[in-house]
């Protein structure tokens, strides 16, 4: 069986867009909301569409993490930020430096197409053109990640779980009501 | 699919995730839209991995996602105490270093 074979089937098709449609819809939506509950939904909304598309490229395990610390944990963070300061925007968007902000999305937009040209122009390349529909036998499953976590690249996973320990202290430390006098009590 | 239709759908959410650090005001809405920009970087590694048959770029992308997490944690209590000396979080305000 090769792995260029012929065009994927109606359904992974179907399913492609259909995740990618949700993709970028909830992304929109998330960065345009004047409510920040809405945004957060829609970004829950853009966040599961993701990890779909994950799944599309049989990155199960990613996928499952995915839902797991981003919808799931990050989210739950995001919520109780939002409960402590809940206001609405009245002026979503500023207007003072409007002109360089919007100067520096075009900017941006401007690199992103002429880094989608490239892309469409190399789509022939063999890493951009295979298919995604036909798996490989046990890639990207709990048990082939895992092995690779912990042989290859065990000392970078043991230095997040540092980061990560950095990240909580900093947090509570930055959290805190500051006391004029610097009592830490 | 092919590859290059998942990197075309990673790059316009990076740039969704551009547009809106740049243009939102609320320090809340700035932390998403980063949270985009990371997903997006997430989604081309793998894209990436299953085109090279390598599955390295689903570690990389574990501990993207590991940063992530880090990342809204000391966000979150940097605007949250922002928002206790300020009374408002909206960047543009924000920038002086005293207190």
């Amino acid at each position: 069986m090769s792995v260029m074979a012929s065009a994927p089937s109606l359904l992974a098709q179907i399913a492609f867009w259909v995740l990618a449609a949700g993709t970028l819809g909830f992304a929109l939506l998330t960065i345009t909301r004047k409510s920040a509950v809405a945004a957060l939904m829609a970004l829950v909304g853009s966040f599961c569409a993701v990890a779909g598309l994950y799944a599309t490229l049989s990155a199960h395990f990613l996928a499952v993490l995915q839902v797991l610390v981003y919808a799931g944990a990050i989210m739950v963070l995001f919520i109780f930020a939002v409960m402590i300061m809940s206001r609405d925007e009245t002026q979503p968007v500023a207007l003072r430096g409007l002109f360089l902000r919007a100067a520096g999305v075009l900017a941006a937009g401007y690199l992103f197409y002429r880094v989608a040209w490239i892309v469409a122009l190399e789509r022939e390349a063999e890493v951009l053109s295979r298919s995604t529909v036909y798996p490989i036998p046990g890639f990207g499953t709990v048990a082939s990640v895992g092995r690779l976590l912990f042989h290859d690249f065990l000392f970078p996973f043991e230095a997040v779980s540092i980061l990560l320990l950095v990240a909580v202290v900093g947090g509570v430390l930055l959290a805190r009501p500051f006391r004029p006098g610097g009592g830490a009590s | 699919m092919p590859g290059y239709a998942y990197i075309l759908v990673s790059l316009a959410l990076f740039f969704i995730g551009t547009a809106g650090v740049l243009l939102r005001r609320n320090a809340l809405f700035v932390l998403m839209s980063l949270e985009l920009q990371l997903a997006a970087g997430s989604l081309a590694l793998l894209a990436f991995s299953r085109g090279l048959g390598d599955e390295k770029g689903h570690v990389v992308a574990f501990f993207v996602m590991a940063l992530a997490a880090a990342e809204a944690a000391v966000g979150l209590a940097i605007v949250v105490s922002v928002y206790r000396t300020r009374k408002k979080i909206d960047l543009d305000g924000v920038n002086e270093l005293r207190n």
